[in-house]
This record gives C-alpha cells, structure tokens and sequence, in this order.
C-alpha cells in the first residue's frame, strides 16, 4: 500500500507546467497540479491534466524490434544493440560518416539529446544532426 | 524567447502573430488574458478567428504569407506618425537608414491590397503597439513556417527594436517553442552547424574544447574505437551537417544510407509526407527510437523501446530558457528503457569511451562542464525548486530572466530592410483555395501521444477542416459532410467543420491526425536560410465526398418514382 | 500547532494503515498516504488539494485498509458529500480535523472554518475553531446585476474558459466516471472556448447540492473565471429555497437525487 505524487513536468507544450503523477503501488493513476510553480501556478491544460493516459497505453513498445522477412519482430536488447552496431559501423566504414544521419529530439530530456548528439560528432563522426524543432 | 512567461502579465500591448496561444501554449494565454485584465492592449493578426482573437482588442485578417507586408506596414506608420524610438535605434542598432528606405512603399494602402488588412485596421493596430510603454511581441510557427520564415522573424525583431521594446522586462520578441524540450534539444547541439550551447561546429578553438573533453585528440593521435566496428574518429568534423529536411532528401537520393531517429516521427511531421516516405524507404538501414510504434518506426529496420517522461529522470528546458528536473515516477514498462541508457549501451557497443553514464546528472555535469550557457547548472541547484533560465553561466548565477538588458549579443542591434515575397504557391485556378495548418488544444504535434490519451482523443477523435461559409456553398457542402482536400502533392479525406471562424478562401487542416495527414498536402519548398518548410501556405481545392448514404437514398427514390 | 497535528498522526499511525495529509518535500508538496516510519516532519498543511478523492480512490483500492486523514473544514464537508454518494465509506476513515485560522477563513469567505466532528467516529479535533468569515462582497454586488447583464457577464468570461476540465478535476466532491461535460448530448466536445452556456451552467447546477466552498476550482482555472461567485450564488439559492447546505449532516441526503422509485412513471411520452 503506497500512495505518493512525483513532481515533473508536463511532456507536452513548451510552456513547462509542472504537475504531479499520482501514483498507487508503481502504477500512474492521475494528475494534480502543482501550485508551488512559477509558470502553472495550481493550474494546467486539458493536456497537463491528462499527461498519464497516453503512458501505459497498451500500445507501448515493450522489446526491441528487428525487421525479417519484412516483418517487424520482437527481439532480445543484446541481438538489437549487436545488429545497430554492426551496421552502423560498416556503412560508416563504407561511405564514410557523412551517409549517417542522426536526428535528436524535441520530447526527450537534454541529457539524452546531449548524448546521441555527442555520439554523433565523437562516435559516428559526423555533424548531421537535426531535430522537427521547425516542423 | 527573450522575455519569461509571467512578464506578459505586466505587458501593455501583447502583439500576437501566428500563434493560436489559447490552444498551443494554454498557460501562455492565461498571462496574456491577465495583462488584459490589467488594461493591456491586444493586437492579434491571424487569418484564423481564434480564442485570443476574440478577447483581443484588434484582430486583423492577413493573407497567408503576407507577413513580411504588414509588419513593414506596422513600421512605416509607427515612423510616419513619429512613433519610433530615437533614443534606442541611436544607442542601440544600426541600420535604421536602410530599414526606413525598406518600408518606405508599405503604405497601409498598399498593404491593404497585399494583406487584405483594412489599412485604418493597420494604422490603428500600429499605434496600440507602439504607444503602449511596455509591448510584447508573441509568434509561433505561423511565423517561422513559410519559405520567408527568416525575414518575417528579422521583421518582427524591426518592429520590437523600432519601438524600443528590447531588454526590458515584458518586451520583446518571443517566439513560442511548440514541444515541451524543442528549446533544450537545440541547446543541446541537435543541430548541425553548433555543439551545445551554440557553439559554432566551424570554430577551430570550440573543436579543440570539444575534441579535448570527449577524449578525441589524444597524445597519440586518433582514439581507440575498440571494437573496430568503426573508423576511428580522429577528430571533430568542423564541416556544417545536413539538416532534417536534407537528411530526408538525400536519403531519397541515394547519398544518406543511415538515419538514427529518436523520439521524432518525420513521416508525420515533414512536409509533403508522401515524398518524404519514398525517400525514407530508400534507406539502407533506418534504427527509430521511440515509445510507440509510430508511422516512421513502422518502415524502420530496427526499432528500440524507450521510455516515457514519466520513467525517467533527466531535464527539459521549457520556451522561456527555463531548465526544470523531470523526475522518475515509475519504473520503464516492459523492457523499455531511458533512452539515454540506449545510447549509452550502443556507443558501448561499438566500443566507444566517454558513455559511461550511471545516472543523467551525471550526464548534466559533463554538458555544464562544456557549455557555458549552462554553466551554471546541476541537479542540486534545479532540486532546490530554483527557477534557472539560461545563459547561466556559473554556480552562483542567478539565472537570465530577459535577454538583450544593455546589449545585443551581436552588440548592436541591426535592422534588416526586408522585401516582400509571395508564397511558393498560390491559390489559382486549379487549386483555388489557400491552405494552413496548425495545432489545436486537444491534440499535440503528430498525435501518437494525445490520441492514446482517450479524454483529448474523445473532444476531437477525427481529423477536419475548417471552410468559411461562402468557399463551402461553393464546393457544395452542407453540414458535416465529409470531402476531399488535395494538393498537387496528394490528397486526404476528412471531416468538415464550416465556420467563419476562417477568412473566406482560406481552409484550415490541424496536423495531428496520420490517417488525414494534413502534411500529405503541405509544400515541402523551404526558406533558404532555416530550411523550414512552407507548412502555412499551400493550394488545395476540395471536393465532396461520395456519401454512400445519400447514393443509397437517391437510388432507392429514383427506384421509387 | 502543526506540531500538535504531526503528534495526532503518529499516535493514530499506531492504529491505522496509513492517513491521507499533505507531504512537502523538495519537489513540492503534496497528497501523500502516511504510514509508519515515514518523516512526519514532511506533513504540512497547504497547498490545497482535494483530499477527499484521494482518501475515495484509496479507499476503494485497498478495501480491507483503515485509513485517515487530516482535513480542514471543506475537506471534511466534502467527505460528507462523497460519503452520502458512496464515494467515502466514514466507518473507515479516522479524521484528524484541524482548524482553520481567521485569516485562511476570511481568504475563503469561508463560514465554517472549523471542521464539524459530530458525525465521524474517532475523530479528534485540533486547533480552537474560530468564527465563520462574512461571505464574498462581489457576491452581493453581482446578485444586483440585471440579468440582461449578468449574461453579458458571464459570457465574457467564459469565453476565456481553455475546457481543462481542472474545476471539476480538482473538485473535492466531482467524482463520476460518465460526467456530463464530456456528453457529446450536453456539450459539443472539441469547441473552444466550450459551447456557452451549457458547460459552466452544468457545472454549476452539479455544485448547487455539493458545493463546500473550498475554492479550489478557482484557483486551478487557468483562465481566471471567478467560478466560485457563480457557485455560491447557485448555493445560496438553494439554501434559501430548500435548505439543503452541502456538506452540514451526513444523513440528509441531497435534495435533487432522484430514484427511480421517486418517480412517477406517468407519462404519455412514447419512446
Ligand atoms: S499543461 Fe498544457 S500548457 Fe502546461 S505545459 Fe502541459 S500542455 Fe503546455
Ligand atoms: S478550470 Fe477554468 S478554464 Fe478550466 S474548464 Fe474550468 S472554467 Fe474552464
């Protein structure tokens, strides 16, 4: 039995209300807002209030997947993370790091757009890096 | 944004363009509405009726792509009516000659004819703007997206410096960001011509920092890459990289074989999607990370789960330059995981060093470590609910409410005399109506979030498009009947929603729903400088729709009599 | 007298499995469940949530558990309400009332600031009750409007209403599942602002029986609409008219609660 609220911020718009996730035993089970915040004050949107429902939704991609035989099938990590390495090393070693292009994103946290950035420029070696920030 | 969210609230004149705030940047709004409250004055110039045209004080109807036009129309009054702000263009840019010559033709008559804005409309909303003491300046991508997307933000930034309302509190430009970390992800170097922080790529000092602290030029020369999966990277590229919309291109063409996509749904959000879909298709290895199987992850050849904002900890950095914690509330489902833990795990791989990461404040130490705009920051800091906008360049920084307080980072601030251009595409006989896209409150971006969120999908569950009245006599659409809406790109089928919330032959298409990809339709042509596309402005024309009820009723009555 | 009200806790955590209250920490603060070995010295007493749902989702969760929960006055008149709908079963819920201050009493235009213990069994009452604040001025002032404009009123402010559905969200006493704001038959859904008048007048003819002035709606709306006037209009008529005010006797039931066997099946209408 365990009840507590974990202060965040809304993965929607960019106007960053924070909210609160109601969570029951590990499991999500609302929204409140949180009142202390400069920006929301206590309030937020219909899309702030409904921040949870779209996370366990049953859709959620559980296992990694590979394309055979033009299918796309559940895979364990370490055959996923094996195949990304081998091809992206070879097709860099083949037309050079410039054929590779990596796009960063504008929902993810800035230490993961950091990091695929740096893996980008340090590890693949090349400077296309982009993001849909203009779409 | 130069200015913080809560400073609109003491604006005297909130100056809104392109964006639907109400709906887009729900919180935003609520300061705008309480300046209005307080007195303030708001000018609204937006093809659409929207919520904050109707509590604004003036709401002025352009043309779609006629920006350029009616911001220098604004400016030619306000110099005209001995509105500017000698002391400040004096003191603080340059270039003033040559932006008084630009303007020069923009009476508000001409204006009128390009614009379609009623010139005293014009000259009245010029006044509010430019007598109010303290005037804001609020755009979204109704701004930035069309093929002058660059000059219409140079003439917003005109406007605010003609006016003086730069650098102080409740002024200036503020373009609104339209996903929650769209601000961080650029300042983290997801472009391709700067490192973190706005480094330039072609800086040789900023390589040699970069190339130092990633451990990339050592004493003996390359670096190891271990598992010699890969060429060694011997040191930073200093060469410009492509951007989003070239990827995509060259993808096409042959010359891109890779594209790495986390968290991004191009097929969904590019321009002209069906073209975009053809190139992604031709390439050799596409690997898309993401929490959903989205419409790009469906064509990809490797797809890695990742985990939602509420598995994680980390931070996103909010339109106003604001960095907040984003805290872990529950454990990743499935055997999804951070996708900073992926990338970690994959440079790992491929033998890389420098990813070692236990934990993303670890990964925060090492960004303000090599990023002066956030150098002042750490989880420790951020914990203690301290509101942090950048630049914040040290430990004991209090953070940077509003830029530009004494001077431009370029020094002076430099007026650009812009010229007009029409959009790539007009209405004309073939396609007679004009096309724009947008967001609505209930839906976000491509959709895969906030339609798997049943309370938004149930206020909006299916795509449409609004139609003005007359255009809807026209086509011969009478209530909710739905049509077909085409481009010289493609075409989709959809809902309609007649209002005159719209102008008349103007039709407009939100662009969250994947089965009525409004982006089917959009124009991929971009403006030359940013390489953002023409979302705004396309030629579409519409039809009805077979309805196979009516047929079936028809059929039976021509059976009958 | 927080102190007063950490010791209540931790001598009532002897007893119970957990008591609802709000934890601070550096996050913020918020709804929390209390139980044994937790920091007391993390419960506070603001911001305000809606604890009442909180203590009804728990309850209904973990149905052997005996919970409590610390509640000002509104939140104890809502538990009311909710418990009268089924929401809150008051044989067990332990209630640590405390008091309000004259100063959050006259914040709220709040007539009871102190919680009424009568009807909950166990309950302890921390704080010296202090007398009812005299009612929102605005109030009168709008009761004067003619009603030509007291439509033109509230149509201008609702117009600002962004639809977040945070008023009935963060309402003590909104709980059901099918609620009518979101009845395609009752509102047209996907308008903004919501279709005038039907989706405030709905809400407001909701609170006539259950409204218990916390105020909360108010300060959730992210459009300033002054919702808690319109609801303390709407209460006070009923008061008036019926007698009926939310939240004052657990076994009264309110009044516009209809049974089937209440009605009278007599009509010509064929469906
Ligand atoms: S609650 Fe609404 S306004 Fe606030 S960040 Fe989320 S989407 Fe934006
Ligand atoms: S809280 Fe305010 S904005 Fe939200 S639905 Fe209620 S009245 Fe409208």
């Amino acid at each position: 039995m365990d009840y507590k609220n974990i202060q965040t911020i809304c993965p929607y718009c960019g106007c960053g209300c924070a909210l609160n996730l109601e969570v029951i035993d590990g499991e999500i089970v609302g929204v409140l807002p949180a009142n202390d915040h400069p920006v929301s004050q206590g309030s937020l949107c219909i899309k702030g209030w409904n921040a949870h429902a779209f996370v366990g939704h049953e859709d959620r991609l559980k296992k990694p997947l590979i394309r055979k035989n033009g299918q796309l099938e559940e895979v364990s990590w370490n055959e996923a993370l094996k195949l990304v390495a081998k091809n992206l090393g070879s097709i860099q070693k083949k037309h050079g790091a410039d054929s590779i292009g990596v796009l960063t994103s504008a929902k993810c946290t800035n230490e993961e757009n950091y990091l695929l950035q740096k893996f980008a420029r340090a590890v693949i070696g090349t400077n296309n890096v982009d993001h849909c920030a203009r779409l | 944004m130069t200015n913080s969210i809560p400073e609109f609230e003491d604006a005297d004149c909130v100056l809104i363009t392109g964006s639907n705030t109400s709906e887009a940047h729900p919180l935003i709004s609520t300061r705008i509405m309480r300046a209005k409250a307080k007195g303030a004055k708001i000018v609204v110039v937006d093809p659409r009726t929207t919520q904050m045209s109707l509590l604004a004080n003036l709401h002025l109807k352009q043309q779609p792509g006629s920006d350029v036009a009616w911001i220098n129309g604004m400016m030619n009054v306000i110099i005209n009516e001995g509105l500017a702000d000698d002391v400040f263009i004096e003191k603080r840019t340059e270039g003033f000659d040559e932006l008084k010559a630009a303007v020069a033709e923009f009476t508000p008559e001409y204006v009128e004819e390009i614009s379609g804005i009623p010139a005293y409309d014009l000259v009245a909303a010029a006044k509010m703007y430019a007598e109010a003491d303290a005037a804001s300046i609020v755009y979204s991508m109704g701004i930035t997206q069309h093929i002058t997307g660059v000059d219409n933000v140079l003439s917003c930034a005109n406007l605010a410096m003609l006016t003086g309302n730069m650098g102080r509190p409740s002024t200036g430009v503020n373009p609104l960001r339209g996903q929650n970390n769209v601000q961080g992800a650029c300042d983290m170097g997801g472009l391709p011509n700067v490192y973190p922080g706005y480094q330039k790529v072609s800086d040789p000092d900023i390589q040699a920092k970069f190339e130092k602290a990633w451990g990339i030029r050592t004493e003996n020369g390359g670096r190891k890459t271990g598992s010699g999966l890969l060429s060694p990277v011997t040191g930073l590229s200093d060469k410009v990289g492509l951007t989003v919309t070239e990827m995509v291109e060259l993808a096409g063409s042959g010359e891109v074989k890779t594209l790495y996509i986390m968290g991004e749904n191009p097929l969904m959000a590019d321009a002209d999607i069906n073209h975009a879909k053809k190139c992604l298709k031709n390439l050799d290895f596409l690997v898309v990370q993401d929490i959903f199987l989205t419409e790009t992850a469906e064509i990809a050849d490797v797809v890695l789960p990742g985990a939602s904002f509420a598995e994680k900890d980390g931070t996103f950095t909010a339109t106003d330059r604001r960095v907040q914690l984003v805290n872990q509330a529950i454990e990743p489902v499935g055997e999804s995981k951070a996708d900073w833990e992926i990338i970690n795990m994959l440079a790992k791989e491929m033998g890389a060093s420098g990813f070692d990461f236990s934990s993303p404040e670890e990964i925060m130490a090492e960004i303000a470590a090599l990023t002066p705009i956030y150098g002042g920051y750490s989880y420790e800091r951020l914990k203690n609910g301290n509101v942090l906008q950048w630049p914040c360049p040290d430990a004991e920084h209090p953070g940077t409410p509003y830029l530009h307080k004494d001077k431009f980072s370029r020094g002076l601030g430099k007026f650009h005399g812009i010229e007009y251009k029409a959009p790539a595409e007009s209405a004309d006989d073939d396609y007679p109506l004009t096309l724009t896209t947008g967001r609505i409150m209930f839906h976000f971006h491509t959709g895969t979030m906030s339609r798997r969120a049943e309370k938004l999908n149930k206020e909006v569950p299916e795509a449409y498009v609004e139609i003005h009245p007359e255009d809807a006599i026209k086509v011969g659409i009478n209530g909710h009947k739905r049509v077909t809406v085409s481009s010289r790109r493609g075409e989709i089928e959809l809902a309609t929603r007649v209002t005159d919330r719209i102008k008349p032959g103007v039709v407009f298409i939100p662009f969250h729903f994947a089965e009525a990809a409004a982006n089917a339709l959009t124009n991929s042509a971009f403006d030359p400088v940013a390489k953002i596309p023409e979302y705004k402005v396309c030629a579409v024309k519409i039809q009805t729709t077979a309805d196979p009820v009516l047929e079936v009723c028809n059929e039976s009555y021509k059976s009958k009599n | 007298m927080i102190t007063e009200i950490r010791d209540k806790v931790a001598e009532q955590l002897e007893k119970l499995d957990g008591i609802v209250a709000l934890r601070s920490t550096e996050d913020g603060a918020a709804p929390y469940l209390f139980q044994q070995g937790d920091n007391l010295e993390e419960l506070v007493m603001n911001p305000r949530y809606p604890l009442s749902k909180t203590a009804s989702k728990l309850q209904k969760r973990f149905k052997d558990a005996k919970l409590g929960v610390v509640a000002r006055g509104c939140d104890v008149r809502a538990l009311v309400e909710m418990a009268k709908r089924n929401q809150i079963d008051p044989d067990r819920l332990v209630v640590i009332g405390v008091t309000c201050t004259s100063e959050e009493a006259e914040f709220c235009f709040c007539a009871e600031p102190a919680p009424n213990l009568d009807q909950w069994s166990g309950s302890t009452l921390i704080g010296e009750p202090v007398p009812g604040a005299p009612p929102n001025p605005i109030v009168a002032e709008y009761a004067q409007i003619p009603y030509a404009e007291r439509w033109a009123f509230w149509k201008a402010q609702f117009t600002k209403c962004h639809k977040c559905f945070g008023c009935r969200d963060i309402c003590p006493v909104c709980f059901c599942e099918a609620c009518a704001l979101e009845d395609p038959l009752w509102v047209e859904p996907g308008l903004l602002a919501p279709d005038f008048p039907m989706y405030h007048l709905i809400k407001a003819q909701h609170m006539t029986t259950r409204c218990v002035g916390c105020r909360q709606c108010e300060m959730a709306c992210p459009a300033d609409i002054p919702l808690t006037v319109l609801y303390d209009l709407v209460r006070q008529d009923v008061a008036e008219l019926i007698g009926y005010v939310p939240g004052a006797d657990i076994n009264e039931m309110p009044p516009f609660t209809l049974t089937l066997a209440d009605a009278a099946i007599e009509s010509d209408l064929v469906y």
